[in-house]
């Protein structure tokens, strides 16, 4: 038990000195640290900015103008937030850049099919390792299901929804990156959830 | 849904429906590692889901769709993954290129500053000795004295500021 702890003391430390050592590193706009960050942090960056722009194409770009702006604006990290929570407030506002130069709008107004005026299909779903051919067909349904309910969900749901059972993040995290007051991002949550309610019952049918 | 469901309709209001409702979602339906909950609150759930079937029922319903949100994979790609880090690279040593340029030019103004005040009193001599010779008035060879002395600093101003402008590139370079 004690030797638990001290385990669980020792990852809970470190993690300031893993921030720490990043804003060193951006501080020094060190391309090896830039490149382990883009790595690491790949999925989860891609699969934020899917859901939150709806395209797969698009988000790709701002995934790569993200970590422009991080090398760029680097210097101002300062280790004592979570890195990951840094992160997504820049490709959050990456993206709204992104619909200010398309049309003047907030993101809070964004909804679902306004997108660019885009119809294509906006998450692609990719094949997962599965131990059955009939498994794997099930599971495809499943996440087209959730995927389909997702895209016609709001998108300050759709963005909160996300970060918080994808990404795991704390609702004051949370609140952090969308710049949503705690009480906001609660009852986003709430509600995001409340709106998947049909794709899930498909699902299970 | 729930096999052990009874049709116990509990005496509670709907506000207490609606809180275990939003504590639930809150927790995330036990799905995440780290509830957001007090320990009083998750207590209160609990006694509440004791006797509450239509709450259960939610939260099984709750924990499915975040067990489906979870389940969906979005992967990057290797060759998106290569590219961004090219890129990165790149921009890396422009800005590295910008930051000596920068110093070159910050060296420079020092030692034209330096030099100007040095020499500004046999250049404010040679003004006044040219305005003799030409009969121009005080304030004409004054004036001509002071833009000498500014105008180096004005184009220099306009140049920088003409960065990031329609005679610049997106990188701040001037277009040929």
């Amino acid at each position: 038990m004690v030797s638990m702890n001290a385990i669980a003391c020792y990852f809970v430390s470190s993690m300031p000195d893993e921030n720490t050592e990043i804003a060193r590193g951006l501080q020094r706009r060190d391309p090896d640290l830039l490149d382990r960050l883009i790595e690491k942090y790949q999925h989860r960056l891609l699969r934020y900015l899917v859901y939150l722009t709806g395209r797969r194409d698009l988000a790709e770009d701002l995934f790569q103008e993200t970590w422009i702006r991080v090398l760029e604006r680097g210097r101002q990290y300062d280790g004592r937030h979570e890195f990951s929570t840094w992160l997504f407030t820049i490709a959050r506002n990456q993206f709204i850049d992104h619909t200010r130069r398309k049309r003047p709008v907030s993101l809070d107004t964004l909804n679902n099919g306004e997108n660019d005026g885009d119809t294509s299909t906006p998450f692609e779903i990719t094949d997962t390792v599965q131990p059955t051919p009939f498994d794997a067909t099930v599971q495809r349904e499943q996440n087209q299901q959730i995927s389909g309910g997702m895209q016609n969900i709001a998108i300050e749901y759709r963005e909160t929804l996300v970060l918080r059972f994808q990404e795991g993040m704390s609702l004051g995290e949370i609140a952090d990156v969308t710049g949503a007051p705690l009480g906001t991002v609660k009852s986003r949550i709430y509600r995001g959830l409340s709106a998947l309610e049909p794709w899930v019952k498909g699902v299970r049918l | 849904m729930n096999p052990d469901s009874t049709n116990t309709d509990p005496k509670h209001d709907s506000a207490q429906h609606e809180r275990a409702r939003l504590l639930i979602v809150l927790s995330g339906a036990e799905a995440l590692s780290h509830a957001e909950l007090t320990d009083t609150e998750q207590s209160w759930l609990s006694a509440h889901l004791e006797f509450c079937s239509s709450c259960r029922e939610f939260q099984e319903d709750s924990r499915e769709k975040i067990r489906s949100l979870r389940a969906i994979p979005i992967l990057a790609s290797g060759h998106l993954v290569s590219a961004t880090q090219m890129r990165v690279r790149r921009r890396a040593q422009e800005l590295q290129r910008d930051q000596e340029h920068f110093w070159v030019i910050c060296t420079c103004v020092a030692a034209v500053t330096l030099s100007s005040a040095v020499s500004a009193a046999a250049v404010w001599h040679g003004f006044e000795w040219i305005g003799q010779q030409t009969r121009l008035s005080a304030p004409a060879w004054e004036s001509g004295f002071v833009v000498f002395y500014l105008m180096p600093a004005v184009v220099a101003g306009i140049l920088l500021l003409a960065r990031g402008t329609f005679l610049a590139d997106d990188t701040g370079r001037f277009q040929d």
